[in-house]
């Protein structure tokens, strides 16, 4: 029952998806801004100075991950429309597992994530990063590694929430400072100390990392480092997020307005 | 197998060597806090049986009606569902059940088939078979011309039906239903309620909530809930009879006077303000006496048979709220005074 579980709460959330698949192309500004806006205006201020190559190269995988990161994030807020309304009360009392609903959860966004890192990936074209067979298959491996990495990020964390008010404060408060400090932008190997210190704590700085690596043969990390920690923080929020979900037993009030995973 | 319908007070005496109870509740307690919604709830549901849960906001029906769904856990008590604990069985319990919420419960923008579709995924169907299984419910419910549109560009009734289906795509040999016509119109309510006969009577278990009378009817037996505690259970016709009789229903000048002289002759009014009822064993022949010599002018009067709202107004000393559809018509009763006390 919890992989056809698991499978049942996938289909759901690609068939949602599938009905705004509009959002992929709008999922493009974001990283698209990023990347010919400020990696055109900073980039050619910077000269040189990037250590050999230019800056668009450089910033493409950021930019990547960190489309891959919103629309994670985007997947784990409908955690929160779900416990209001409609269809979740039939999966609730489905013999579904509740474990199941949140690794299908974490699956469902990461195949969101992976899926918008593909529409992403043909502009690597147009901001000069050559796409060698190679280093393509590293990075769509690292991209997958990415893309389940932020859905258990999101799915964890959104689980907490009742309310949808909250994204932006998360958005600002967590996503962007994750971001900025993952070395997306720029090279951490020169950043000051205590960034340095910080990257080692954001799973996005390891993410980005693996892919810009697995792209141009440039890491800050050790390969082996990252891997092993995108592994260990999968599982870890995995578990979290399976915990939260398997306490929400004698919770989901009927009234639905009220119903909270927690209790 | 398809029991016949009980309809005796025999009835609760539950047969249990033999088959297990469709649902049986022991001393059911919920508490939220320091709010006591179910004080010791005890009831038993014959498999095949059509059995009503009727009661007030508030009286503890929802409560009731989570607890069975598996969606709640109870304070103290066990509930069971075809012999399986809700608590310690929770899995197979859902397996077994096909469950109406009053609240939509299908996804509005995807089609009235995907829907089912998942429903069939959520229950571990394969694809296929979970294909075949919503084609197959959508064409017994008449459903299948629409079956392609998104559910939100349904009719109201037909999105009801389309509720029905997805709780059917499992074949459960019991159905909750909750308030599942409410806001329907009148036509609607009567095809949906066609179709859950139609499952009754091939020997499914139908336990259901509802505000309409007229829905009520149609159980072999009723549960009367109020503030937590089953205060009768028995079939409509058993529960009308305890009334003895009919009901006169009078207006007048002066009610409080018409009441205090009603009461000197050895009538019993009710306490319900907002107007005079009394049960009288032949209520048709006593009225013109009534009307000859009351010291107070009458301003309306009506006799009827005791309806199920009757029976609760006698029960508890307050109706039912304002959503019932067989309220007799300028019947104020049920207004203000209908609910809020404590």
């Amino acid at each position: 029952m919890m992989l056809r579980g698991i499978y049942a709460v996938v289909v759901l959330d690609m068939k949602r998806f599938w009905l705004d698949r509009a959002r992929l192309i709008a999922g493009l500004a974001q990283p698209l801004l990023y990347l010919f806006v400020l990696g055109a205006g900073i980039g050619s201020s910077m000269g040189g100075s990037m250590g050999g190559g230019s800056y668009k190269p450089f910033i493409f995988p950021g930019v990547l991950g960190l489309s891959q990161l919103f629309t994670a994030t985007f997947a784990a807020i409908t955690i929160v429309f779900d416990r209001q309304i409609g269809f979740f009360k039939a999966v609730l009392v489905s013999p579904v597992p509740r474990p199941a609903i949140a690794l299908g959860k974490i699956a469902a966004g990461a195949l969101q994530a992976y899926l918008q890192g593909l529409v992403v990936l043909p502009f690597a074209w147009l901001a000069g990063v050559p796409l060698g067979l190679g280093p393509t298959l590293a990075l769509l491996g690292a991209m997958a590694l990415a893309s389940v990495t932020f859905s258990a990020m999101g799915v964890a964390v959104a689980a907490r929430f009742t309310s949808t008010t909250v994204f932006p404060i998360v958005s600002n408060a967590v996503l962007l400072p994750m971001f900025f400090l993952s070395g997306a932008l720029y090279p951490l190997m020169t950043a000051p100390r205590w960034m340095q210190l910080a990257a080692h704590l954001d799973p996005v700085a390891y993410a980005v990392d693996l892919m810009r690596g697995a792209l141009l043969g440039r890491f800050f990390f050790n390969p082996w480092l990252s891997l092993g920690a995108l592994t260990a923080i999968i599982a870890l929020l995995t578990w979290l997020a399976v915990r939260i979900f398997n306490r929400g037993e004698d919770d989901s009030s009927l009234g639905a307005t009220n119903f909270n995973w927690r209790r | 197998m398809p029991a016949a319908a009980p309809t005796s007070d025999l009835a609760n005496v539950a047969d249990a060597a033999t088959t297990p109870s469709a649902v049986e509740v022991r001393g059911l307690v919920k508490r939220y806090g320091e709010v006591e919604a179910l004080r010791g709830i005890d009831l038993t549901v014959n498999t095949g049986e059509r059995f009503a849960l009727l009661g007030p906001n508030g009286a503890g029906k929802t409560t009731l009606f989570s607890i069975l769904a598996t969606l709640r856990t109870p304070t103290a008590g066990s509930a069971r569902v075809l012999g399986r604990d809700v608590v310690t069985e929770r899995d197979a319990v859902r397996r077994e059940l096909g469950i109406v919420f009053q609240e939509p419960a299908i996804e509005q923008r995807l089609s009235g088939r995907d829907n089912l579709l998942l429903m069939g995924l959520l229950y571990g169907l394969p694809t296929a078979a979970a294909r075949r299984r919503a084609d197959e419910i959508l064409t017994q419910l008449g459903l299948a011309e629409s079956a392609g549109r998104p559910a939100k560009n349904l009719s109201g009734g037909q999105r009801r039906k389309l509720e029905l289906a997805r709780a059917l795509v499992t074949d459960p040999k019991i159905l909750f239903l909750d308030e599942a016509t409410l806001g329907l119109d009148v036509d609607a309510r009567r095809g949906f309620w066609s179709h859950v006969r139609g499952l009754a009577a091939t020997g499914r278990t139908v336990f259901f909530t509802t505000h309409y009378m007229e829905e009520a009817e149609v159980a072999d037996r009723i549960a009367l809930i109020d503030a937590g505690r089953i205060v009768a259970l028995d079939t409509p016709r058993a529960l009308k009879a305890r009334l003895g009789g009919g009901v006169i229903r009078l207006k007048t000048d002066d009610d409080a006077q018409a009441r205090t002289w009603l009461t000197g002759r050895g009538f019993a009014t009710d306490a319900d303000a907002a107007e005079l009822m009394l049960v009288h064993a032949d209520p048709a022949a006593v009225l013109p006496e009534l009307l000859r010599h009351l010291p107070v002018k009458v301003l309306r009067a009506e006799v009827h048979e005791p309806s199920l709202d009757d029976v609760f107004l006698k029960l508890t000393g307050r109706g039912f709220g304002s959503e019932h559809a067989s309220a007799p018509p300028g019947g104020g009763r049920g207004g203000p005074n209908g609910r809020g006390r404590p």
